[in-house]
């Protein structure tokens, strides 16, 4: 009967004319003999077969144990292109599961990948830079990219790479990254290009953006730069953004940039008052936390806070508004609470 | 052949060059003459290619194989000597039959015709039929038949009708069902373990937003708490500035008054050691001091080496006179005592002369005296002036030489004294 485990059975996209794969539990090992072949075919067959086999994530361990992680890293170097592409989804299955990240982790897979960064053929380096994001999905593998000193690369690429799915991919990673530490990515100067992304015309690339720009703000460093750039007038153009998302990622943005003085005064100057005020009435509660958060921090300058000595019941009235999850509206209450608390301060 | 050949050559030259040129065959040519001695002169029949039975036309591919017309198949030979035998036998038949019957009329053919009841057939010959066997060329072995063992035992027949065995409607929903069941139920897991996956992702996000707004908080808070720090430290530092310059006025104030005080004498006592070392001096005393008393000095000297000098002279006249005196005494006691009044004039002018001399010397007697004794002593000495003026001229004038530096000497001393 249904078992809640994955099931042993192969998945259905096996195409059995091209392959045919050993039985039971001979089918790993013979693969990996087969990945080893000289002849051409007989690896483009046996990394499809592994591309199937590798959805279940008992294989993707055996198959650590086994060894086929060090064929599949030799044969990334290989020449046929097709070889390459096959053998960068296959990695790319693999780190979609918390063991298959280990084996990445274990056998320095990342290092042998970002050789193929400038890989000519595109499908290779799609494949690449799935596989990358999911690995920077727990911050083990965030750290281990951030330590082979991969941002760099990944910055430029970023620049470089004309196709938006590349670029919404890169972003992904980034975006990841850049929460574990941005000291690298800010010293690979990330922040203007990142503001050029910010206008870019498709909205996800904007929402990416805006929030790689959020974890790079959270850092001090990250602040300062983020000033230095002149992002926050195009912060706050991108508060009007007709894209829900987008918007909360860039109140987010503004969030922790107003937290030092030099962004406080320049969101003032920017006049990010008025859409942040909009944005309290979005039906996203994440914008909503945001742009309370970012009013707080700008009512803690004297001319904010007299901008916004008007708006306290505003604040009042989100304070006792209901949410159907608790710690939500705990949040967005205390949110309400502290910004109150923060404009009516008497020094 | 030859010949024609060589005729052929000749007529077409430019063209093609053969070894043996293209020509027609005869056809039916004998392969075997029938005499030695037949000659070759009959007619030559030539045959058309296109209608030679040798020569094959078309596609060869599915060539059938038929006999050649030069070669005897055995099969067509067989057919052939089995037809000569039976020609053979027909005219034997034949033979045998005419002379029995008369031929028949013209118009008429005998026919032989049974006149029994019964009919019967005639026929010597027994009916033969030939039978020939051939195996087809190239065929394979068909394979062996299935061997279908003799069927034994007995027939039995059977019928099912509908509705029977079993109601298919019936029977099958369970087994549909297991097997919708199950697919459904995979699927349904796959649903919900992506489901999670993306509830899971969902809720990493939201807890995600919550802690940046968390820590955006904390960041403004600290941000807060750093600017307050900053202040209270400015303004601590200010004050801790202000309280030291104070403290620095004020010590500055009580040192200035106490430095006052203490240097308040210092400038008197200064002076007046300055003054007691002489440091203060009067300029016109100094320059006496400086420039006139040594001139003083040197002018004493000077006169008072005038009269020593002056006294050695003296000494000198004495004593020639004195040696004089001798001489011409010890001459004058070797010849006669006149040269003594000779002498005396000399001897008083020589007197009068040490008189002068005498009396200069005692005017520089008298000047060094009165500055070598006191004023006390003055009235003394101008006693002693008269009275024992030679005497004192004779020993001083002796001493004088020696004693003249020790005078200078006790009066520059007591000069330097005074």
């Amino acid at each position: 009967m249904a078992q809640s485990g994955n099931s042993m059975e192969l998945s259905t996209n096996i195409n059995a004319a091209q392959v045919t794969t050993a039985y039971g539990h001979r089918a790993l090992p013979k693969l990996n003999e087969e990945l080893q072949s000289e002849d051409l075919q007989t690896r483009q067959k046996a990394l499809m077969a592994l591309c199937d086999l590798m959805h279940d994530p008992e294989h993707i361990y055996k198959a650590m144990n086994i060894g086929c992680m060090e064929n599949l890293k030799a044969l990334l170097k290989d020449r046929n292109s097709m070889v390459r592409i096959k053998t960068t989804e296959v990695l790319h299955i693999v780190a979609s599961h918390s063991v298959g990240r280990f084996a990445f982790l274990e056998h320095n897979i990342v290092l042998a990948l970002s050789f193929l960064l400038n890989d000519p053929s595109p499908v290779c380096r799609r494949n690449l830079y799935k596989a990358y994001m999911q690995l920077v999905q727990v911050p083990r593998g965030a750290e281990e990219i951030i330590s082979k000193g991969l941002i760099f690369p990944l910055v430029r690429k970023l620049q470089g790479e004309a196709e938006e799915e590349f670029q919404e991919l890169i972003l992904d990673t980034l975006v990841l990254c850049l929460r574990e530490d941005a000291t690298e990515a800010l010293n690979s100067n990330v922040v203007p290009i990142l503001k050029q992304k910010l206008i870019s015309t498709n909205e996800n690339i904007r929402s990416k953006a805006a929030r790689a720009l959020l974890n790079v703000s959270i850092s001090r460093v990250g602040k300062k730069q983020v000033c230095q750039f002149d992002v926050i007038p195009i912060l706050v153009h991108l508060l009007k953004d007709p894209v829900e998302h987008v918007r909360s990622n860039a109140a987010g943005a503004l969030m922790f940039a107003t937290v030092i003085t030099e962004g406080k005064y320049a969101a003032l100057e920017a006049e990010a008052i008025g859409p942040l005020l909009e944005l309290l009435h979005s039906p996203m509660t994440v914008a909503r936390l945001n742009a309370t958060k970012a009013l707080t921090m700008l009512a803690e300058a004297p001319e904010g806070r007299k901008v916004l000595q008007v708006h306290v019941p505003t604040f009042r009235a989100m304070e006792v508004e209901p949410h159907e999850k608790p710690h939500m509206a705990e949040a967005l209450q205390r949110a309400a609470r502290i910004a109150v608390s923060v404009i009516e301060f008497k020094p | 052949m030859a010949s024609t050949l060589t005729d052929s050559t000749s007529r077409a030259p430019g063209t093609y060059t053969y070894t043996s040129r293209p020509r027609a065959l005869p056809c039916q040519r004998r392969r075997y003459r029938d005499s030695l001695t037949q000659p070759d002169e009959e007619p030559m029949h030539y045959g058309n290619i296109m209608y030679d039975r040798r020569v094959i036309r078309g596609n060869t591919y599915a060539l059938q194989t038929g006999p050649l017309p030069g070669q005897p198949d055995a099969l067509e030979l067989q057919r052939q000597r089995e037809a000569k035998k039976r020609a053979l036998a027909r005219k034997r038949a034949q033979e045998q039959l005419r002379p029995q019957t008369p031929e028949p009329v013209e118009g008429r053919k005998h026919v032989d015709v049974q006149t029994e009841l019964y009919l019967e057939e005639i026929a010597d010959r027994i009916i033969e039929v030939d039978m020939e066997c051939q195996t087809d060329a190239f065929l394979d072995r068909p394979p062996t038949p299935l061997f279908i063992p003799a069927k034994t035992g007995k027939d039995v027949a059977t019928q099912i009708l509908e509705g029977e065995l079993f109601d298919f409607d019936l029977e099958v929903t369970p087994v549909l069902e297991v097997l919708v069941g199950k697919t459904i139920e995979q699927s349904l897991l796959e649903v919900m373990e992506e489901e999670e996956l993306a509830n899971l992702r969902a809720s990493q996000r939201e807890y995600e937003e919550l802690r940046n707004s968390e820590r955006a908080e904390v960041q403004r808070l600290e941000e807060q708490e750093r600017r307050h720090r900053e202040e209270k430290e400015r303004r601590k530092k200010q004050q801790w500035e202000i309280a030291h310059k104070h403290n620095e006025t004020s010590q500055k104030i009580a040192a200035r008054a106490f430095a006052q005080r203490y240097l308040a004498d210092l400038l008197p006592s200064v002076f007046g050691s300055l003054r007691d070392s002489g440091y203060f001096y009067d300029p016109i005393e100094r320059d006496i001091e400086i420039g006139f008393l040594p001139w003083l000095m040197n002018e004493v000297e000077k006169t008072m080496e005038y009269s020593m000098v002056g006294r050695t002279v003296l000494d000198m006249l004495i004593r020639e006179v004195v040696e004089n005196r001798l001489y011409m005494y010890e001459h004058q006691r070797d010849s006669h005592p006149s040269p003594e009044p000779e002498v005396e004039p000399h001897g008083p002018e020589a007197m009068r002369e040490s008189l002068g001399a005498s009396e200069f010397l005692e005017q520089s007697m008298s000047q060094t005296q009165g500055l070598l004794l006191d004023r006390d002593d003055l009235q003394r000495t101008t006693y002693d002036e008269s009275s024992s003026q030679e005497r004192k001229l004779m020993e001083q004038s002796e001493l004088l030489g020696q004693d003249e530096e020790t005078a200078r000497r006790e009066s520059l001393g007591k000069e330097e004294l005074s």
